[in-house]
Formats: C-alpha cells, structure tokens, sequence
C-alpha cells in the first residue's frame, strides 16, 4: 500500500504544479492603486476585432483611471462561455453580443441599468441612432450601448443582372419578384432551375431578419408593445406573396438557411440575396461582381429588421466597475472613435450625426449609412427571443413546405403570446 | 480461461474440402470488393477535408463542385499558422490531452482492478452509481463544474482542463470489463507467493490489459483533444486555448468560420492524432485483433 | 468478456477456496481489509469523480427543484419544473425524437460494427489491416468537423455528393430540411463516426472465443449461420451487452451533429433532449429546468439500460 501512497502524493503534487503553472490569472481582480482594471468580452475576430482593440488601447491611454483588457470571444459561443462566468462571478465586466440575446440577460438581473447614463448629456448617448437605442430597452430600462446596428441589405451579382438585361435592382416587390423571376433559370427544363432569383432563406435567417423585412414592408410586425401581433392580414398577405414567388415560380430553394443562402450567393447560384455588411468581403473572395441596394419597397413600408450588436456591464459589487465602464461608452461613441469605429467595422456610423459623406472612404458602408434610417430593431426587449424565434422559423418554413398559411398564423400567434405571457 | 488461441484460428479451414474452399476463395473477393465500396465512401467526408484545406475561398463554393481543387494553394493553412499562436496552441492540446489521458489511465485502471478484483462491500452499487453518473450529459453539470473549479482559483490553468476529467467512469467500467477476462490463475499464484495486491495490479494485471488501456487511451485522448467547449469555457485566456478552440478565433464574416480555414484547421488537428494512431496502431489494433484485449 | 459458459463456475470457486487475503481467523477482519485495499485502489478515481461529477450531479439535482439562472438569486419551486417537462409539447416532441434517433443510431451502429468485426476477423481477408485502419479513421474526427464535412457533402446545392449522385440520375434532394429524412441523416453522421471504435470492441471480444468451440460446431455440422448463432453470438453477449449500453447512452445524448448540421430543424423534427437541455441553459437561462430536464433523462436512460441489461446480459457477467 505504500507505494499506492507514494502515487498519489506524486498526483497531488502533480496536481498543484498543474495548478500554478498557470497563464495569466481570470484577468478582472488585480486592483492598481486606484485604478479600475476592466476585462471586456467582444466576438469581434477580424479586421474590426484589430480596429475596437486600437479605441480600447486608445482609451486606455486616454485616461489614468481606467485599464481595459480585451479578450475576444466568437459571437458563435459567446453564450456558452458567458453562463459559467456569471455563475462564479469570474467573468468580464462588459460583454458585447448578439442585441437579441441581451434581454434575456438583463431580466435576469446580468447588467448594470443604464438609464442615468441615458439622461446624462455628456454621454453621447442622446446621438444614437434611434432605433439603435431601442434594442437596449428591456422592461422599461435601458442595459446596454449599441456597438454595431445595421440593417439588412440586398446584394446582388452584376453580371447576372446584366446578363438578363436588368439595369437597375429592383425598389418594390413588384420590381423585385419580377426580376428574381427573370433572373431564374432553368435551361434544362427539370422543374429545378440551376440558377436562382433570390436566395430567400426560410429559416435561420440572416441574423434572423429576413422574414421580420418582408413582414415590415407589408405593414406587419412580429411583437408589438409586449403582445404578439404576428396573426395579422398583412403578415398572411405577405407570406402568400413570397410563399407563391418560391413555390410556384421558383425564384428561391426551399428548406435554405442562413448559411447555404451565402453560399448560393457567393456560388454565383442566386442574383439577389439579403445580408449583412460582410456579403461584401464574402462576394468579393468569391469574385462576384456584387451591388448593394436597399431591401426594395413593400407595399406598406420600407424597412429591414437590424442586424445589433449591444455592450452591457455586468452586475456585480465592485460599483467603480460599473462606473469605469460607463466613461469607456462616452468615449467609444464620441465623433471621432464612431466614425473610426464604422469605417474599420463596415457597419454605419451608431452616431446619427454622421452622415453618409463621413464615411465615404469605405463605399460599402457610405451604401449601408443611406439606408440606415430603414432599419428596426430585432424583437426589442422580448426576453424570451430564443423561443419567438424558433416560432417564427416554424411559421415560414412551414409555409414555404406548403401548409395553411391561415392556421400556421393563428397557431404562431398562439405560442408566442404564450411565451411571452410566461415571465 | 478464454486464453488466446489462435491455432484454432488458423486451423479452421483445414478439414474441408477443395469445392468450399474455392468458394470461400469467391466470397471473400466479395466481400473485400464490397469492403472497399463501403471504405471509399467511409472516407469520402475525410477527403473533402483534406482536399478543401487546399483549395482557395472562390473554389469551395463554386458550382460544379470538385473533389481536388483546380488551383492548390497554401492560403488556408497561412491564416492558421499567421493568425494564431500555433506552437502554443499545440502544446496546450498535447498537454491537455495526453495529461487527461495518463491520469485517466491510471486512476481508471486502478478504481477498474478494485472492481474487478477485490470484493469489498458496496462494490455493486458503486458500480452502478459509477455508470449512472455517465447518463446525465455534460451540459447539465457543466456550470456546478465551472463553479467548483473558480472557486479552486483554477480557470484558465492547466488544472482546471485536466484534473476534473482526471477519471471518467466509462474508462472505469471499460477497464473493469476486461480485467474480469484475465485469467485469474496468474494472480491467485501470485498472491499465493505473497504478492500484495498493488504488485499483482502493476505487475500483472496491468500488463496484460495493455492492449485495452491503450485502446481506452486513444477513446480518451481523441476525445479530448477534439473537445471544443471544454478548453472554451476554462481558458476564457486565449493564450492557455487548445488547437480546437483556437480555430474559433478565425471566425470569419457573419460569423461563420471560412470553409477551407475550417477544413486545414481540422486537417492540422487530425494529423497529430492520425500519427499517434498509426504509432500505437500495432500495438493497438493489431494486437486487439490477434490476442484480444488483454 | 469474461463468460466461458461451461467451465466457469468450477473456477470461480477454485479462487475463492483459498481466500489468500488474510480470511484466516475472523471473516469480518478480512473483509475489512479487503475494503481497505480496495479503497486505495478506488480513491483517486473517487476524489475525482465525487468532486467533478458526484458533486455537481447533486448540485444540479438541489436546482432542478428551483428557478435558478445559473446566477444571481434562485428560488425554491419544487416540482414545478417537473411538471413543466411532462405538459410541455416542444418536450414532448424532443423526447419522442430522442427515442426515434435512439432506436436509429443504436441497432445500426451496433449490427455494423459487429458485422464489419466479423468480416475483419477472417485471417485470410486480404487487406485485412488497411482496412481496420480505414474503417477506425472516422474515430479521430471529432463529431462538430465531421457535421460540417457531410452537410458540405450533401448540400443541395453545392455538395459534391449531391452532385455526383444527380449526374448519377439520383435525387437525394435537401436532405438535412426533410421532415422524413433529417434524422436518419444525422443519426447517419453518428453512425460513421463511431461505428469503427464498437468495431474494435467486438473485435476485441471475438479473439476471446476459444477456436475450438467453432471446430466442435464444425464437426457437429453447423454451417455458417448456426455458427454464428450457436457459438459466436452467445460468447460475445457481454460485449454486445457492454457496447449497447454505452452506444445506448450516447445516442440518449445526442447533440453536437445535430446542433451543427439541422440545429434541431426542419421544424423541430430533429430536436432532441440535449438540445432542449441545452437551450433551456444556455439560451434561455432556465438552468433549473435545464437541470430538471437532465434528470428525467438519467432516469430514462437508467430504465432503458436495466432492461436492455437484463434483455442482452441475461447471462452470468460478474467475474466473482
């Protein structure tokens, strides 16, 4: 038994030699005098992970009281490293994700309420872009700094528009199903065109906001007020409209998601496609001759659902944190850091005082700042989005595969009233 | 009992006549022609990995798709190796994997011969409670995990990636299995000599059982060193990440790791694994194939 | 493993005759001691397995019976979130899912590492270790990599596969987005990745048949198929019990293929427990019924197990 003994001592020791051969500590704790060390979480992982990193750097020598450290954390599992933390109190003091997944976070009492930073006029936060700032309300109070807020937009390819002779992307539905029915292909007469109109996905959208578009243009919402409107005549009218231009006319796959709808678009597969401001760089490795256009017209409305990313605070303790992390905000969203902030992001200006011009050094976000005003919020404030979601995903892919769009409304209504009567 | 014995294997087919053994001859033709059938297709995923590493962003998605790309190109694995601390990436998984890997073999190997060979009271509900605590999924307990593990000051160490998965009950149980099959005639001689129990472990059982902890070592380290949420969720610190979730960093547009970087990041994470397979494949394979697992 | 049907049970008590372990004077003193000794042996593995998994198993327990986040403040809600597992239809649908993912990946996981094991095992097989090794290699690939290099392969519109199988004058159409078709295609996925380690197993558990039971069945006439009934099957029913039960709790926990290549959909038809579990955790911060929901699935798996084991392990499996 004594050398039973001997191994575990030696795994014990092991173990603590494991234990202080460590890499940097959790990074948040170590106080310096007096000065505030914040840890921020952000997904940003490319050009504009370098470009947010350059502000954060630049804060930080701004000032003597406020020490940020970054470290980056893909949006893909944000939320999966972000639960953990809050459970042990050993995780960043801000975070930046996905605005839809805010309100969830914030019911539950993870971030600091921000209204007295809202209504004091130093704080830059009166300059937002107005829809931007209503992604940060959740039950009447605002917890979160929008970092990014862009609407979807339509790409399309050139050559194939030039190759129908279409000169210029459509502005209304009816241009735009006319032309994605132009712009659809099918030489071999199999029923299955090689080339399609539009990649119109139908479900797991774009940041989920392909449908809330379509919906808005006709005069449609999802949620409105805390109480689901989403059984509407304009919602049925509207999902007939593009339920017949798929089905029967074909100008779209069916059962496409968010990702294979890139990848039609980016094989040249699909003319026109809503995206987010990274189609540009995808198109661009692709080699297609891409144009960006707003969302075309509905015969109600112009809108497209808002791709937003929100910064909040977590809650703990430690007040001065929280402080710390509020003067890092003002400074992000003064003139200067926003205009940087969007030329190197690719997203528009957060600051609705930034005009179109400003950042006319990069084109592909100077087209996305004039179509900054057509932009609406993702489900604001709804707590539970992950479930309305998944129930609208239902309600259109159902759709698209050929069920009663009546009863797949009324039954959509149903769940997601129940949803967000839960809490 | 149940001791190896090939002769018997080999000795067969002897006995039985020219007309069968012809046709044996054909079946097995067959059967190696549909064996290979079932091979390509088997190991088609891993040439489209392989093969899409190599091919630039404009080719994975184009239309008609290939197999092998039109114009090889290095562009995939430079951003790998450009973007991220590599060297360091892949020491942290061989030092995550392999460390989880020993501990687990010892301490598996250990519980499993108490298991198997010693009766002491409580050893069946133990062994029950053992497999039971394999059916609750990971995602369950994985922040009371998190918990214990900050409250020992151990997240982003090497102590918190390693030590809580330093046992896990389905290589006890693995273990266990195979220990029963060893013929106890070795040991109660052995014990009958005066040896103590740890000797018999170590001198005896262990040795003869290599063929099965090594097979349990490959379970355990694939396992982990593929193990993406793991070192995410314990190394919020990327410089303590593994080669797999290192890879997430490259995340491209939209939020969607480029194919071709996804596809060479897997094919770099799938070289070292293939050469420690092929290294203790003889061993491994081959000797589970001929003498069984012990 | 162990099972040699005839001979055991003379050997089992050759071994205990001899009580060798100090059983000489007073029988409790020595099953003390062999508690002793099997303590030391048992515990590093429990000091592990009692922090990390028996400890957090019961903290998940103490919350499945509350409201909690994960954070912040928890309240006690006793059954609530029970009662909310077995009303729920989305739950409701998950579990029926996870049985029909269970009853797909199982039995062919299983039959094909055993056929593919039977097959290997000829040592007149030509290519014989090319082909163990080929088959293994899916192994090392990890399930998440594995997902996206198949739905690479059968997109709709750009996969290879596909695109061969159309020229071939095969429509396989959108497979992942087919209400029918979405589960058999990951429960596919699992199939492929984990079929070549059963295979060893059985493998493993065919060398300890002894040869000369074949020849006896040989002279007795049996041809190939009673063989394999009479002598193979029976001998190897502990492995085939041991693999089932664990290829049996993984299929139970079904995720990371399907969260990559379906993410439960189209419609829900591929959502599973985990996935549920998940979600309810991770998404929507609803750890306690997250937890709840974890336990009725140990207990599901707990029954399915006992009576796969008493269906499969009838025969005697304690070495002792």
């Amino acid at each position: 038994m004594n050398r039973s003994l001997t191994l575990l001592t030696a795994v014990a020791a092991a173990s603590l030699v494991l234990t202080s051969c460590s890499g940097a500590g959790a990074g948040s704790g170590n106080k310096e005098g007096s000065k505030a060390e914040l840890t921020f979480w952000h997904g940003y992982t490319e050009a504009d992970g370098k470009v947010l990193n350059k502000i954060v750097e630049d804060f930080n020598a701004s000032q003597s009281e406020v020490s940020i450290k970054v470290q980056t954390n893909p949006w893909s599992v944000i939320d999966d490293t972000l639960l953990p933390a809050l459970s042990s109190g050993n995780g960043p003091d801000i975070v930046a994700m996905p605005a839809e997944r805010l309100p969830v976070y914030a019911d539950k009492g993870a971030f600091v309420e921000l209204d007295d930073l809202y209504k004091d006029p130093n704080s830059n936060l009166d300059k937002l872009v107005p829809a931007a700032a209503d992604m940060e309300t959740v039950n009447g109070h605002k917890y979160g700094v929008p970092s990014g807020f862009v609407p979807l937009a339509m790409f399309y390819n050139k050559d194939l528009f030039a190759k129908a002779g279409i000169t210029t992307p459509p502005a209304t539905w009816d241009q735009w199903i006319a032309a994605a029915k132009k712009l659809t292909v099918d030489a071999n007469g199999d029923g299955t065109p090689e080339q399609f109109g539009l990649g119109l996905p139908d479900h797991a959208t774009v940041a989920n906001g392909v449908w809330p578009s379509l919906f808005y243009g006709n005069g449609g919402d999802i949620v409105k007020d805390g109480k689901a409107v989403v059984d509407s005549p304009e919602n049925a009218e509207t999902l007939k409209t593009w339920v017949d231009a798929i089905r029967n006319d074909k100008i779209s796959p069916t059962g496409l998601d968010g990702i294979a709808g890139d990848k039609l678009f980016s094989s040249g597969k699909a003319a026109m496609y809503l995206g987010g401001p990274w189609m540009s760089s995808i198109a661009k490795e692709n080699n297609i001759n891409y144009g960006i256009a707003a969302v075309p017209a509905g015969p109600k409305d112009q809108a497209a659902s808002a791709i937003g990313v929100s910064m909040a605070i977590i809650e703990q303790k430690d007040d001065s944190k929280a402080a710390a992390a509020q003067k890092f905000f003002s400074y992000f969203l003064q003139k200067e850091q926003a205009t940087a902030w969007s030329l190197g992001s690719g997203w528009p200006p957060l600051r609705s005082d930034i005009p179109a011009a400003d950042v006319a050094a990069n084109p592909v976000v100077e087209a996305l700042t004039k179509q900054s005003g057509f932009g609406r919020p993702l489900l604001p404030g709804v707590v539970n989005s992950t479930d309305t979601l998944t129930a609208v995903d239902k309600l259109t892919q159902r759709a698209v595969a050929g069920e009663s769009i009546q009863d797949l409304l009324s039954e959509t209504q149903a769940s997601i009233q129940k949803i967000l009567d839960a809490k | 009992m149940s001791t190896t014995l090939h002769p018997q294997l080999a000795s067969r087919s002897t006995g039985t006549g020219t007309r069968s053994t012809k046709r044996s001859a054909l079946n097995r033709a067959l059967v190696v022609a549909l064996l290979a059938l079932a091979t390509a297709v088997i190991l088609l995923p891993i040439a489209i990995i392989a093969f899409t590493a190599f091919k630039p962003a404009a080719e994975v998605n184009a239309f008609p798709p290939t197999l092998i790309p039109g114009q090889w190109t290095l562009d995939n694995f430079a951003r790998i190796f450009q973007e991220l601390p590599f060297a360091r990436l892949i020491a942290n998984s061989f030092i995550f994997a392999g460390g989880v890997t020993l501990f687990a073999l010892l301490f598996d190997s250990l519980a499993a011969y108490a298991l198997a060979r010693i009766d002491f009271t409580g050893k069946k509900i133990l062994l029950i409670a053992i497999i039971a605590s394999l059916m609750i999924p990971f995602q369950a307990t994985l922040v009371p995990v998190y918990q214990l593990a900050s409250e020992l000051g151990w997240v982003n160490t090497f102590a918190a990636l390693i030590v809580p998965r330093a046992a896990d009950a389905f290589g006890i149980f693995f273990l266990r299995q195979f220990f029963l099959s060893l013929p106890r005639d070795l040991d109660n001689a052995a014990r009958i000599d005066g040896a103590s129990e740890w000797r018999v472990y170590w001198n005896i059982v262990l040795p003869n059982a290599m063929p099965a902890v090594l097979t349990l070592g490959v379970f355990v380290f694939v396992n982990n060193w593929n193990d993406l949420l793991w070192p995410l969720i314990f190394t919020t610190d990327r410089e303590m990440g593994t080669l797999t979730s290192g890879l997430t960093l490259l995340t491209g547009p939209g939020g969607i790791v480029p194919y071709g970087v996804m596809m060479a990041g897997a094919l770099v994470a799938i070289l070292p694994l293939a050469a420690i397979f092929m290294f203790v494949q003889r061993r491994f394979i081959e000797s589970v194939a001929t003498t069984g697992l012990k | 493993m162990s099972t040699t049907v005839h001979k055991k049970p003379p050997e089992t008590r050759r071994y205990r005759a001899p009580a060798p372990l100090g059983g000489r004077r007073n029988p409790a003193i020595g099953q003390r001691r062999k508690n002793f000794q099997a303590l030391a042996f048992l515990l590093p593995a429990l000091v592990v397995l009692g922090a990390f998994t028996a400890w957090p198993m019961f903290s998940a327990l103490r919350l499945s019976f509350t409201d909690a986040s994960g954070f912040g403040k928890e309240e006690w809600v006793g059954f609530e979130n029970y009662t909310r597992i077995f009303t729920d239809p989305v739950i409701i649908n998950a579990v029926v899912n996870t049985a029909l993912y269970a009853l797909l990946f199982t039995p062919t996981a299983v039959a094909l590492a055993l056929a593919l094991a039977l097959l290997l095992n000829d040592p007149r097989l030509p290519f014989r270790g090319f082909f163990r090794t080929a088959l293994f290699l899916p192994f090392i690939i990890s399930l998440a990599v594995a997902a996206i290099a198949w739905a690479y392969l059968i997109d709709p519109q750009v996969g290879l596969l596909n695109y061969w199988l159309g020229n071939a004058g095969i429509r396989i159409g959108n497979v992942l987005q087919d209400p029918v078709l979405a589960m058999p295609a990951v429960a596919f996925v699992a199939v492929w990745k984990s079929f070549g380690f059963y295979m060893v197993i059985f493998l493993a558990g065919l060398q300890e048949i002894p040869g000369t039971l074949y020849e006896a069945a040989r002279v007795d006439g049996a041809g190939p198929w009673t063989r394999f009934r009479h002598v193979t099957m029976p001998m190897l029913s502990n492995t085939t019990a041991f693999v089932l039960i664990f290829a049996l709790i993984a299929a139970l926990q079904a995720f990371d293929q399907i969260y990559v290549m379906t993410g439960g959909g189209p419609y829900g038809h591929t959502e599973t427990v985990v996935m549920q579990i998940y979600t309810s955790g991770f998404r929507k911060l609803d750890v306690g019924f997250a937890s709840a929901l974890s336990y009725v699935l140990l207990a599901a798996t707990l029954l399915l197990s006992v009576i796969q084991f008493v269906f499969f392990g009838k025969r005697e499996r304690e070495g002792d």
